[in-house]
């Protein structure tokens, strides 16, 4: 038994019952194993998922390292290229994927905790990717705002991942539309004087409160 | 092949988005006659040319904000070159070489979303950036064992998008065609049906290779040899075709002789689809044609292709029949089978409507009934140009509400509209093979 097949197992026992097991121990009988065992692999249900949303992004990662072509792309295009790559990973996965949305408000919330890791490396990378972009002045280099970068681009990979929960539309085609529309707008907001814009008019708004 | 001058950085897709940009657009054009007022006031001398080209530039903006549908309606209207000013045209003309192009991430995610193979592994060389742009999709280069390739590949959610943004293009439409809108929309059933079609790229493989295999007798013609097994519901790939598009042909100063091989060859081509195939290429815009030299015609994109149904196509051409015009209720059946007239029409309606439909058709039918035509005859689509004017000028024509002509009529004479523009483009002397031999 190792850590792979353990979350696969829960994976397989989560889409055919519907629930997540009723606790450790029956789970781990399940797999005739005994509870004490299974902590050794994960301390708990919510370690597995948090490490399932993990392993899409280093599955991810791994297969853009491979790819001579990517390694040749600005900031703009190797982002494309994560969420058209990360959203074909997901794809196999598609039906647990879905397990995670949350009833009331249709889709999977941004809090959800079981993202956290995933969240965590995203960010590296987003901000790996801004580094590179304001170096080739992809992106425009803002006070303060720069660093902030990555964290925007975290909401825009929710909004991908839950436009292609809700997407009804044959071959998930419809994300591919949306994917290549989102990275066009947020990278032309953070490369030209839109958001200084915003950011200036946003200030003066504030003068005026206080 | 044109280059685009802007790159477009992003594409509308949600309808207001869409909408956004029409209403942009009128604001422009209504500014640019306010500018054209404001310049007839100081120098009386400033010509309508210069109005026309300042809408026609922001209505192509517009258009080529939208690709897709939108762009495919700029190119229907673009056939109407009796209708359409000078300006208008051109721009126009321009949308159906050039759109700008999609993200190389992105095609590289069609490939592997549709074929399961990245280009590279697919062949030998792959140029990512495209060559230029159809309108719902663009075209790469490629090559396999020496073998240059064009591949076509298309925009995701294109499908998607059509119906929305006909209901956006329709009051445009309306407008300037001149129709009554609820009447319209047994036409824009048929444009819908057509456009959504175009999308499905296995359909128009599945007919590139039926057709192109059919025509490949017709002499002077070449037909680019399609891969199956490289092509998917996003993706074609077909042979790269070598050749001038049809301005440069003719800039090129091809010999009489040339230009009547090139023109005999495409009526040929449609004279075999329409009469014994009842299947017709119903998109014969100048994008869609190369030509060599020596006036030999390369054919490709399939998208459009109109089955024309036999009872249709037997009172369409009917009309052609002198034989019918003696008999006035063989006439009244005809017409109304065609919906040229409607049983609800007054006796009134009838007898004002019946001598026009007579003198259009006979114009238009004339060139079916001689044994060859000189379709460089300017005279001749002046007379043309000048009569649909006349017609659409009439107060009973302009202030009535029915449309005039069945759903099939659309595609069938936009094809043989954009014939005629071609060969007349082409000054072409043709051999139309005499009355009626087809029956």
């Amino acid at each position: 038994m190792d850590k792979v097949t353990i979350r696969n197992k829960y994976i397989e026992y989560v889409l055919e019952q519907g629930h997540k097991p009723n606790s450790v121990f029956s789970f781990a009988k399940s797999l005739g194993m005994e509870e004490t065992d299974f902590y050794t692999f994960y301390s708990s249900f919510e370690a597995i998922e948090s490490e399932f949303w993990k392993s899409t992004f280093d599955e991810a990662l791994e297969k853009l390292a491979k790819d001579k072509t990517y390694k040749g792309y600005g900031s703009k295009d190797k982002l494309l290229t994560f969420y058209f790559v990360w959203i074909a990973i997901l794809r196999n996965n598609r039906s647990y994927v879905l397990s995670f949305k949350d009833a009331k408000i249709k889709s999977i919330a941004l809090t959800n905790a079981s993202l956290s890791a995933f969240k965590t490396a995203f960010l590296e990378y987003a901000s790996q990717l801004v580094k590179e972009g304001t170096e080739t002045k992809e992106l425009k280099e803002r006070k303060f705002i720069s660093d902030k970068y990555h964290y925007g681009l975290w909401i825009q990979t929710m909004f991908v991942l839950n436009y292609w929960v809700n997407d009804n539309s044959a071959n998930f085609e419809m994300t591919d539309a949306a994917i290549e529309k989102a990275v066009n707008l947020s990278f032309k907001l953070l490369a030209d004087n839109t958001l200084d814009n915003v950011i200036d008019f946003g200030k003066f708004l504030f003068q005026k409160a206080v | 092949m044109s280059n685009d001058s802007k790159e477009q950085v992003t594409i509308p897709v949600s309808k207001i988005e869409r909408a956004g940009h029409f209403v942009a657009t009128g604001v422009k054009v209504g500014g640019n006659y306010v500018k054209h007022y404001a310049q007839k006031l100081i120098n009386k001398d400033t010509s309508r040319e210069e109005l026309l080209q300042d809408n026609a530039d922001d209505i192509y903006e517009t258009l080529s904000h939208l690709k897709g549908s939108a762009l495919k309606v700029a190119q229907m209207l673009s056939m109407d070159r009796g209708i359409m000013p000078k300006a208008y045209q051109d721009k126009f003309q321009l949308s159906q070489y050039s759109a700008p192009p999609l993200s190389s991430p992105l095609v590289l995610n069609t490939f592997m979303k549709t074929l399961g193979k990245t280009p590279g592994e697919l062949f030998d060389t792959f140029d990512i950036k495209a060559s230029n742009a159809a309108s719902i999709g663009q075209v790469h280069q490629a090559t396999k064992n020496g073998k240059k390739l064009a591949i076509k590949i298309q925009y995701p959610g294109v499908a998607n998008s059509i119906s929305s943004d006909l209901k956006i293009v329709k009051p445009f439409a309306v407008r300037i065609v001149g129709l009554a809108a609820r009447d319209a929309d047994k036409y824009f059933e048929e444009v819908e049906s057509k456009l959504l079609e175009e999308t499905d790229y296995t359909l128009e493989l599945r007919r590139s290779m039926e057709l192109s295999e059919l025509c490949a007798h017709i002499p002077n013609l070449t037909f680019p040899k399609y891969y199956p097994e490289m092509s998917s519901a996003k993706i074609i790939t077909m042979d790269w075709l070598e050749g001038m598009h049809m301005k440069d042909f003719i800039a090129s100063n091809p010999t009489q002789e040339a230009l009547n091989r090139a023109g005999q060859a495409l009526w040929d081509f449609y004279d075999f689809q329409v009469h014994k195939l009842k299947t017709v290429h119903a998109d014969p815009h100048p994008g869609n044609f190369l030509f060599k030299e020596d006036g030999t015609v390369s054919i490709f994109d399939f998208g459009c292709v109109k089955e024309i149904p036999k009872d249709f196509y037997d009172n369409y051409f009917l009309l052609t029949n002198q034989e019918i015009y003696k008999d006035e209720a063989r006439v009244r059946e005809v017409y109304n089978n065609l919906e040229m007239i409607h049983p609800t029409d007054t006796e009134q309606e009838i007898n004002f409507f019946k001598p026009l439909f007579k003198k259009m058709i006979d114009m238009l039918t004339y060139p079916f009934t001689v044994s060859s035509f000189d379709f460089g005859d300017d005279t001749y689509f002046k007379e043309i140009y000048e009569y649909i004017e006349y017609v659409s000028n009439l107060k009973e024509v302009r202030e009535s509400i029915k449309a005039r002509g069945s759903r099939h009529s659309l595609y069938v004479n936009r094809t043989y509209y954009g014939l005629y523009n071609i060969l007349n483009s082409l000054k072409s002397n043709i051999k139309t093979h005499g009355p009626l031999h087809f029956n």
